[in-house]
């Protein structure tokens, strides 16, 4: 759930990172903290083991005033080995948007499903409604051999309900567009629920540019997320 | 809590560091740059207040009325004014000294602030205007002690303060990192914990599900096995008048005919009567009825009950017991079922030319679950059933004294039985606070070693004779 704090003029959002083990989620935040300038980003907050698997969550938190208000995005991953169940749970509770990490080689096909039920029935178990939350996906780690290919790709969007974005995290390539069109669909759920833009004075586009004013933007390119994905009404 | 609540929790930051320390690193900064270190948390509340040559100057002004009374509004700019940008903003103090602060951020919000001075600022020549107007202040003495603070430029005690802020901010990260991960930890046990808890919940539902069933199977046992057994004691008894003649005398066939019904007839009682013993044993309603038996008799009779059928298949019986074993308190007609029943499997398996044996003698060991807690040996005897059979193979000898369990399940199996044998031999043994273990070898034989006590004590008795004892 959004928070939003009238008093303290204060928005918080919570974006997390959802996926299969070893898909590259922590590497997406890592990606975003080293884009991102320090004046808008906190610390990295990595909680792992020394083998780098995630022990509980990461946080990257990004910060931003828009109009009279302080603007928070936090953005959680979760662990995605199979053994953390209830962790993921917790973490995935009371979040406003998710970013489904995929790994793009045909081999990881099942462990991708897989992940995908669980956050389903995750969101379900935290009481979120999945068909009404924004939700974008990634397809990591393209530079490896026998991922799927593009073409695959955008067949698996059309097929779907949620834009699909490819990228390869490790090289930060990618992990800025995912976010931006998270971000789009976020503002635009806002919006229509809780009317953001009166609250933060301010359009999608200014909400934009008020997130990616302070990031490298080189080599990126943003996609604009059409109406399709806005509603997401009769998704399994 | 919701975990979104738990992530996002802000502690105060006293609660969050660990203030001795903490005063410790900032008595030590105070010592080498010989100025004063505060740090304040967002809520106003000093959580450290080192002074650094200052403090008779401050105690000597604020001895003043007019002077105290200033001196507490330049404390509150210091605690409350508000700081926004993350650099350092002067606050300067009525008697010409001055302090610097900075705030304290974790993720972009203020959450306190660090406070260097007083200092006396470089460009300061000598004391102000303002303190020369306090009344009855002597000024030669406020010099004096004003030369105790250190004297430095903003833009040093500035470069010192950005230092420590940056410190401060690695420390306060540094804490929200293991206060969040030692919150979600405990979280996620409690989420484990309570999964756990439905589970066993579900689990116990079942098993109690099950158990009904398994009762209602025992039940519906023991009426079908009484059910059957009345008509059938008709029909024996009736086959039986016949051969004696009771109702007029009969040809040689028609005899024949009328023996083998009353053979037939008699195994199904037999067979009947073991159900009804399972179902018993099952829902715990089997009562041993413990007497004096002479144990080498009990072994004797047992032999010649199965001898017919064993020279029938031209197999040799042999019997041996210890006198040591001969006498015991057991319930005799179960000894003798438990006898019989190993007997007859060990004829029912051994090929024709083979050997079976019976022995009984002392124990040397006391089974898992003792009758006493202090039992030993001498309080057992053991019953070997050994035969030169096909043999039990390995994988199945855990299995074989479960109901109804047969090592050759096939439709087509070349022996016949229901497979209730060694569940109620099992079943008396234990009643018995006895053991029963198989060895076995295929294609070599098989042996039963039966682990009995000597005198049986039934339980309850057991229960009330400790009772006594502990009284």
């Amino acid at each position: 759930m959004v928070q939003i704090n009238h008093e303290r003029r204060e928005l918080s959002i919570k974006v997390v990172y959802y996926g299969p083990a070893l898909s590259g989620k922590t590497t997406n935040l890592a990606a975003l903290h080293d884009r991102f300038s320090s004046e808008v980003r906190g610390r990295l907050l990595c909680v792992d083991t020394k083998d780098d698997r995630t022990l509980f969550f990461d946080l990257l938190p990004i910060h931003f005033e828009s109009g009279d208000f302080r603007v928070k995005i936090k953005l959680y991953t979760v662990p995605g080995q199979v053994m953390h169940a209830s962790t993921r749970r917790l973490v995935l509770q009371g979040a406003d948007a998710v970013a489904f990490i995929a790994d793009a080689q045909r081999r990881a096909t099942q462990a991708n499903n897989e992940a995908w039920r669980n956050m389903i029935e995750d969101m379900r178990a935290n009481g979120i409604d999945s068909a009404d939350t924004p939700i974008v996906i990634q397809f990591n780690k393209m530079d490896l051999p026998d991922v799927r290919t593009e073409a695959e790709i955008r067949a698996a969007e059309e097929r779907g309900n949620e834009p699909v974005f490819t990228s390869i995290a490790i090289r930060g390539e990618g992990v800025v567009e995912t976010l931006h069109g998270l971000l789009q669909l976020t503002f635009r759920h806002m919006q229509r629920k809780y009317g953001l833009a009166n609250i933060l004075r301010t359009d999608e586009q200014g909400f934009l540019d008020n997130v990616f004013r302070n990031v490298d933007l080189r080599g990126t390119s943003m996609r604009r997320i059409g109406p399709r994905f806005e509603r997401r009404e009769g998704v399994r | 809590m919701r975990a979104g609540d738990l992530l996002d929790v802000r502690v105060p930051l006293g609660e969050l560091l660990d203030l001795r320390s903490f005063r410790e690193v900032c008595n030590s900064f105070a010592d080498l740059y010989r100025i004063g270190v505060k740090v304040i948390d967002g809520s106003g509340a000093v959580l450290v207040d080192v002074t650094s040559g200052s403090n008779e100057f401050c105690s000597y002004l604020y001895s003043n009325l007019e002077g105290a009374r200033r001196c507490s509004a330049v404390i509150q700019e210091v605690k409350y004014r508000q700081l926004d940008g993350p650099t350092v903003v002067a606050i300067p103090c009525f008697s010409g000294l001055r302090y610097l602060a900075i705030p304290l951020v974790y993720e972009g919000d203020v959450v306190g602030r660090a406070v260097f001075g007083p200092f006396v600022p470089q460009e300061l020549a000598d004391l102000p205007q303002a303190i020369k107007e306090l009344p009855g202040l002597d000024l030669a003495n406020g010099r004096r002690l004003m030369a105790q603070i250190r004297r430095a430029q903003d833009s040093t005690i500035a470069r010192v303060l950005e230092h420590f802020a940056g410190i401060c901010s690695v420390l306060i990260f540094s804490a929200y990192q293991v206060y969040l991960t030692s919150k979600m930890h405990i979280e996620s046990v409690r989420e484990s914990y309570r999964e756990v808890v439905a589970k066993a919940e579900k689990l116990e539902e079942s098993l109690t599900r099950l158990k009904e069933l398994d009762q209602l199977k025992s039940n519906f046992l023991a009426t079908v096995s009484h059910e059957l057994r009345t008509p059938l004691t008709s029909i024996i008894g009736y086959a039986e008048m016949l051969i004696e003649g009771l109702a007029g005398p009969l040809q040689e066939e028609q005899l024949e005919y009328l023996q083998t019904i009353m053979e037939k007839g008699e195994r199904l009682l037999h067979l009947i009567t073991s159900i009804l013993d399972t179902s018993r044993m099952e829902s715990g309603r089997l009562r041993i009825e413990a007497e004096p038996v002479d144990v080498e008799e009990a072994l004797s009779s047992a032999v010649s009950s199965i001898l017919p059928q064993a020279k029938k298949k031209g197999l040799s019986v042999a019997f041996d017991c210890a006198p040591t074993v001969r006498e015991a308190v057991l319930d005799p007609q179960r000894l003798q079922q438990i006898l019989v029943n190993l007997l007859s499997n060990a004829v029912k398996f051994t090929p024709a030319g083979g050997s079976i044996t019976l022995r009984a003698r002392d124990a040397t060991t006391v089974p898992a679950r003792a009758q006493g807690r202090f039992d030993g040996p001498e309080s057992y005897f053991v019953i070997e059933v050994s035969d030169t059979g096909i043999g039990i193979p390995a994988e199945s000898i855990d299995r074989i004294f479960d109901s109804f369990y047969q090592v050759d399940g096939s439709a087509t199996r070349e022996f016949g039985g229901v497979g209730l044998g060694l569940a109620l031999v099992k079943s008396y043994v234990e009643a018995h606070g006895g053991e029963v273990t198989c060895q076995s070898e295929v294609g070599k034989g098989t042996t039963f070693r039966v682990l009995l006590p000597r005198t049986y004590i039934n339980p309850v008795r057991g229960e009330a004779l400790l009772r006594k004892y502990a009284s």
